[in-house]
């Protein structure tokens, strides 16, 4: 059983304990990227969307938080989530992580259904994060959500993500190959989230687009931005292609437990037309793609799960994934001493830094 | 001390047979808990690497070969010579870049001679001694038991690893397992399964099976002999310990062309040899050691015989 003091461990050097880690000396940055352990990350103190709010129903379901157990239900059409199934009760093994009741802090937006994983008297709305597309009160159609799994621990899922270069030989098949004249990588990040932008000049059409999208042309301008909320191992994912549709993806990587992932994801396609087949289809590419991901990262998994006296190796391409490795990493240390504090706000809106622009 | 001698020894395990590795798509096989990719360049030489990129650790075996013969990982495209596992290519990075020499793959040295291809985890062992000729028949199987109870129940009871048609082997010896030039060696009386008196019984037997086993591999030459000494069929298994204790099992083997007798005849009417898939566990639990229990002392002789020798 977790509990609140469980400590994350220290990974080589201190990072950020005076500042902003990633301006660190550049070997020890070097030395924090290449003591990425993901298994032994276990963030405390932040939402985790551990349900669609259509699938929370007065049946309650279990769900997972690296095996801290939430049982999901509804009283009144209030969402409820308790560490104990309601017909069990409340046993004395009880952790820290819920109330005398054996509740947890809950909250209902975007659509899904947020429960704290962390100390109940920090839970506050302002630390749920900003997801610019997807509507607040929820409703979308049940075709644009859906549930697929990583066999790999969270980390390396958003790792995999927040590299989009991947895509190009991974998924070559559903979003297109490496072909391009020119690609650019910019990395943004805080305390608390990392973004990644990535623009590529002319590259070869993603199939999908070409099959169910109508773009008829052999290349297209893609700008994708990958924002990873790091506490909340929380992703959003959203390209803008000229020609074809945008993709407005919500990709949230729940760690169920150390080696296993659940992604109940939200695609919106409601900007692209009724009539075009892509609005359809694209959502259920999930269900492909993420395959297609588990087969790297589920063998990757356990080759990162102890200290590793090798380096990873690294390209000018990894600027993100390094980061994000170092930024958690931070977190961690900081938590470790105690520290849960929010140094920077999750729930401001983000449109303008991903390139959102609301209808 | 000699156990130290074996263990700084890196033999040479046949983990393949030559048709398993294409150029078409790399393959994956383990010696113990080292993972290997196996593939074929474009000269059509088997390459063995370390099956892990070191950019983000994925099996390289997932990847793909390319048209100029080098491995290309599925996850970012990571391009590596087979040869000297040095990094030739970051596709996105789309630039002529030089990589620093250690940025590669972790290399093995490769052979492949007699339908097999054997991988030495020291990427400078000389060459081992290639062989003979390629037998015909082949076939590959997972076997649930660690290596060394797999070469001691060969030893024992051969009934438990293989299967040749029409054979039954007894607990009779002709030569007990001693070491020649190298090899352990036994020889071991078979009958055939047709109406006779039982094993305890006879006064001869018509079939004799000889094994001969490097030490260090357990890869064993197998020559089933009539009453005449004449050969009638050849066969070479080669167990290699592979991940999570299982055995993994390569094994070739050809028929005499010329054979006397029913059964002997017989032998040629569907599948003559085969390695068995499972290990019977009743069976073997309870099979008392016999000619295994001087294995290990003989190993070790070997092993120090060759040491000294190489030392002279």
């Amino acid at each position: 059983m977790l509990d609140l003091k469980d400590a994350p461990p220290a990974s080589a050097a201190p990072l950020g304990a005076h500042g902003d880690p990633l301006k660190a000396d550049p070997r020890a940055f070097a030395a924090a990227v290449n003591a990425w352990v993901p298994h032994d990350i276990v963030l405390k103190d932040a939402w985790f969307p551990l349900a669609h709010s259509f699938a929370v129903t007065t049946k309650p379901v279990r769900r997972a938080i690296y095996s801290q157990p939430y049982f999901l239900w509804r009283e009144g059409g209030a969402a409820i989530a308790a560490e104990f199934h309601p017909a069990e009760g409340v046993r004395q093994s009880k952790s820290a992580f819920s109330d005398a009741a054996g509740r947890y802090p809950v909250l209902e937006k975007y659509g899904y259904v947020w429960c704290w994983f962390g100390n109940p008297a920090n839970a506050a709305p302002e630390h749920l994060p900003s997801i610019p597309y997807l509507p607040e009160e929820g409703g979308l159609p049940k075709h644009m959500l859906g549930t697929v799994r990583f066999d790999c621990t969270a980390p390396l899922s958003l790792e995999n993500l927040i590299d989009l270069t991947h895509a190009d030989f991974l998924h070559a098949d559903v979003v297109g190959d490496e072909k391009m004249d020119k690609e650019t990588v910019e990395v943004f990040y805080d305390s608390e989230s990392i973004t990644m932008v990535r623009t590529c000049v002319n590259k070869s059409v993603a199939p999908i687009m070409k099959i169910f999208g109508g773009v008829k042309v052999d290349v297209q301008q893609v700008r994708q931005v990958i924002r990873i909320y790091l506490r909340s191992h929380a992703a959003i994912a959203y390209g803008r292609f000229s020609p074809g549709d945008n993709v407005q993806l919500f990709h949230p990587c729940v760690p169920e437990t150390r080696d296993r992932t659940r992604l109940d994801y939200a695609m919106n396609t409601s900007n692209v037309r009724k009539t075009n087949p892509f609005r359809y289809m694209m959502p259920k590419a999930s269900y492909k793609v993420s395959r297609q991901d588990s087969s790297m990262t589920s063998p990757q998994s356990p080759r990162y799960m102890q200290p590793e006296k090798r380096k990873d190796l690294h390209s000018p391409l990894d600027e993100a994934g390094q980061k994000y490795r170092v930024l958690m990493m931070a977190l961690a240390q900081r938590q470790s001493k105690g520290d849960f504090a929010y140094l920077d706000n999750v729930s401001t809106d983000c449109s303008d830094l991903i390139g959102y622009q609301k209808a | 001390m000699a156990d130290e001698q074996i263990r700084t020894l890196e033999p040479w395990w046949a983990v393949a047979r030559s048709e398993e590795v294409t150029s078409a798509k790399p393959i994956n096989v383990d010696i113990r808990d080292q993972p290997i990719v196996l593939w074929r360049d474009a000269a059509g030489i088997v390459r063995a690497l370390e099956d892990r990129c070191p950019h983000r650790r994925a099996p390289l075996s997932l990847g793909c070969v390319l048209a100029n013969g080098m491995i290309q990982c599925g996850y970012h495209g990571w391009t590596y010579d087979g040869e000297t596992g040095r990094l030739k290519d970051i596709p996105n990075l789309k630039s002529g870049v030089k990589f620093p020499a250690h940025y590669r793959a972790t290399p093995f040295a490769v052979a492949e001679s007699g339908g097999f291809v054997r991988v030495c985890l020291d990427a400078n062992a000389a060459a081992p001694s290639s062989a003979n000729e390629r037998l015909p028949l082949a076939g590959t199987e997972n076997v649930t038991i660690e290596h060394e109870h797999y070469i001691a129940a060969l030893f024992d009871d051969p009934a438990l690893v293989i299967a040749i048609r029409g054979l039954r082997f007894t607990p009779y010896l002709m030569a007990e397992l001693d070491k020649h030039d190298g090899r352990l060696v036994m020889e071991r009386a078979c009958q055939w399964a047709s109406p006779h008196w039982p094993s305890p019984f006879s006064s001869d037997f018509p079939v004799t099976l000889r094994i001969s086993t490097d030490p260090l591999t357990g890869e064993s030459d197998l020559l089933l002999r009539d009453d005449a000494s004449r050969p009638l069929l050849a066969a070479t298994i080669a167990p290699v310990p592979a991940a999570r204790g299982v055995t993994q099992v390569r094994w070739r083997a050809k028929l005499a062309t010329q054979r006397s007798g029913l059964m002997a005849t017989l032998l040629g009417m569907g599948a003559p040899f085969k390695v068995l898939n499972a290990m019977d566990g009743p069976a073997l639990r309870v099979l008392r050691p016999s000619a295994s229990i001087h294995a290990a002392a003989l190993r070790q002789a070997i092993i120090a015989e060759s040491a000294h020798s190489s030392a002279a």
